[in-house]
């Protein structure tokens, strides 16, 4: 009841169930489409990371691992910061 | 003559499929195009009553396969719009009663015959929605703004592109929207949807009470005028034959103080 009286003077709408819904659905569709086990990316991430590392020094607090969506096409972006190269 | 064949699917069940084939048939054929609604949910004969024609059937779909009957005399003449029937599913039957190539048959025949062929396939992706759609060039995918039913229909889309071939084009309905959750954030709206499942609109029909009396009378509410509902449908069909029609506003007028404090009081009532 607190809250509604907040969003009754509020001019801004409550984060609602709406953008949980869209990020789970995307979530959800990038999996089934590809037809990808859960915990399937995650042991790819772990690999990918143990190759570069190979080869160069990475600052692993900013490696970011993505699946993008563009038209029902699925990309996988990595991306590593390369701090200097292992010789 | 040779007209189009749409198949009308969803995945998911109990999203609207009937509803919006019954509804398209209605205004296609009310803006003169003559019209074939095929019933191909075999074993669970659906459309004739949403009709109100299920005291007409005497042969159906299985019957013509199976040439008990001609073809015509299984089509079910509408009460009202002269130019548009139905060929009823069978009742008794399940969906093993026709394959795919026969399908294909039946949709070559009904295509000489009528500008508009519409194909109502089962809920699922088996055998009922693979006959279904074997003799369709056009889909349409209904889907509702809840979570079960997009997914599912991003399955049948997946199921439809792999269909290239045949399936030339297939656009999407999102059935049942409720623009009062959206604009409180509580609900997916049409442009989500979109993104989310990378498809093209056909239209967005709001939920309707309206819906479930115009079952109960056997008349689809897109022959009824000042309905809601009504209206969204006969735009559908206008942008199948190929008008730019804008999707209709949705937005819900501000609320008034008075059904604030309403709403204050008892969150449950939505105004």
């Amino acid at each position: 009841m607190q809250l509604r009286i907040f969003e009754w003077f509020s001019p801004t709408k409550h984060d609602g169930a709406r953008s949980t819904a869209k990020d789970r659905m995307r979530n959800m569709l990038t999996h089934d489409r590809l037809e990808l086990p859960a915990g399937r990316l995650e042991s790819l991430e772990e690999e990918l990371v143990a190759v570069v590392s190979r080869y160069f020094e990475l600052d692993k607090d900013t490696t970011q691992f993505d699946l993008q969506q563009y038209e029902r096409r699925t990309s996988l972006i990595a991306n590593f910061r390369l701090l200097r190269s292992k010789c | 003559m040779s007209g189009r064949v749409i198949v009308i699917t969803s995945g998911k069940g109990g999203v609207g499929k009937t509803t919006a084939s019954a509804n398209i048939g209605v205004a296609l054929a009310t803006s003169g195009a003559s019209v074939a609604l095929v019933d191909m949910d075999i074993g669970l004969r659906n459309l004739d009553i949403l009709m109100g024609l299920e005291n007409r059937v005497v042969y159906n779909l299985v019957d013509v396969v199976e040439e008990r009957c001609k073809l015509r005399q299984a089509l079910v003449k509408d009460k009202k719009l002269p130019n548009l029937s139905l060929l009823p599913a069978a009742q008794t039957r399940d969906k093993s009663a026709v394959d795919a190539d026969q399908m294909k048959a039946l949709c070559e025949e009904l295509k000489s015959m009528y500008d508009f062929v519409l194909v109502d396939s089962p809920a699922g992706i088996e055998q009922g929605f693979q006959n279904a759609v074997a003799g369709a060039e056009e889909a349409i995918v209904i889907t509702t703004p809840e979570m079960s039913a997009v997914r599912d229909a991003d399955r049948i889309i997946g199921l439809l592109e792999a269909r290239k071939d045949e399936i030339k084009e297939y656009r999407l309905v999102l059935n049942r929207y409720r623009p009062t959750m959206v604009q409180n954030n509580d609900m997916m709206s049409v442009d989500d949807v979109l993104e989310i499942l990378s498809v093209k609109l056909l239209g967005v029909v709001p939920e309707d009470e309206e819906i479930i009396v115009s079952t109960n009378k056997g008349e689809p509410v897109s022959g009824t005028d000042n309905v809601r509902s009504g209206l969204a449908y006969r735009n559908i069909a206008r942008r199948i034959r190929g008008e730019e029609v804008p999707i209709m506003d949705l937005e819900v007028k501000n609320p008034s103080w008075m059904s604030r404090i309403v709403s204050f009081f008892n969150p449950t009532v939505r105004v």
